[in-house]
């Protein structure tokens, strides 16, 4: 199992699209995946689970993945993140 | 495969439909029916028979905006082993049911997710800043 945290740094945040976004490229991993935001920890699978973390920029969040593909699971979602979810230039 | 109808008064459906494509980013298959306010009820029986007639061969989830209504009183009459009606569908109930529709977990228990999905995705934002900072 691996961890990294890193911090939210698009503005609006884990909202709708880049929380679909995200549990899209979730679902294309075998590894479970969970991001752990304060003292909350949700399936990175599920949209709606991502969607009640209501997190925010300026916020650490952790992805954590246990798999046989978990090193590529955690590497590719925190490049969503540090990409800003392809949404601000 | 679970073919989905939204069944709403006025144009409720198709802009949910429009709202959630535009999050997902992709084109949702499902058919919306637009009762007109001043449209006879067995006009609209048979407008919502025929769409459903297509389909006979599968299982159907009907979603409408608001049980007591007229929608949802119509559809009544649909119901069936491999047709399930949700009333009051939302934003967050159709995310769920987009999301978890090819999971192959059967009608039933589909439509269990999709009702808890949009009773989950109401919230009292006093009550959650509440909790956070207690």
């Amino acid at each position: 199992m691996i961890k990294e945290t890193i911090e939210i740094i698009n503005k609006l945040g884990l909202h709708a699209r880049a929380s679909a976004k995200l549990s899209h490229l979730a679902n294309s991993f075998q590894s479970d995946i969970f991001l752990i935001y304060h003292e909350d920890r949700v399936n990175a699978k599920s949209l709606l689970g991502i969607l009640t973390l209501a997190a925010s920029v300026g916020n650490p969040i952790t992805i954590e993945a246990d798999g046989k593909d978990e090193k590529e699971a955690v590497q590719k979602i925190a490049e969503m993140f540090k990409n800003k979810f392809d949404e601000e230039s | 495969m679970i073919k989905a109808f939204i069944i709403t008064h006025g144009n409720f459906g198709k802009e949910l439909v429009a709202v959630a494509e535009n999050i997902l980013e992709s084109p949702i298959d499902i058919e919306c029916i637009s009762f007109d306010w001043q449209e006879d009820g067995n006009k609209s029986y048979a407008k919502i028979e025929n769409h459903l007639k297509k389909y006979h061969d599968k299982d159907i989830i009907i979603f409408t905006d608001m049980f007591g209504g007229s929608p949802t009183n119509i559809c009544f009459k649909f119901h069936s082993k491999n047709i399930e009606i949700l009333t009051g569908i939302n934003l967050p109930g159709l995310l769920k049911f987009l999301t978890y529709k090819d999971k192959k977990i059967g009608l039933k228990a589909l439509v269990k997710e999709i009702k808890k999905g949009a009773i989950d995705g109401i919230n009292i934002i006093g009550e959650y800043l509440g909790d956070k900072k207690a």
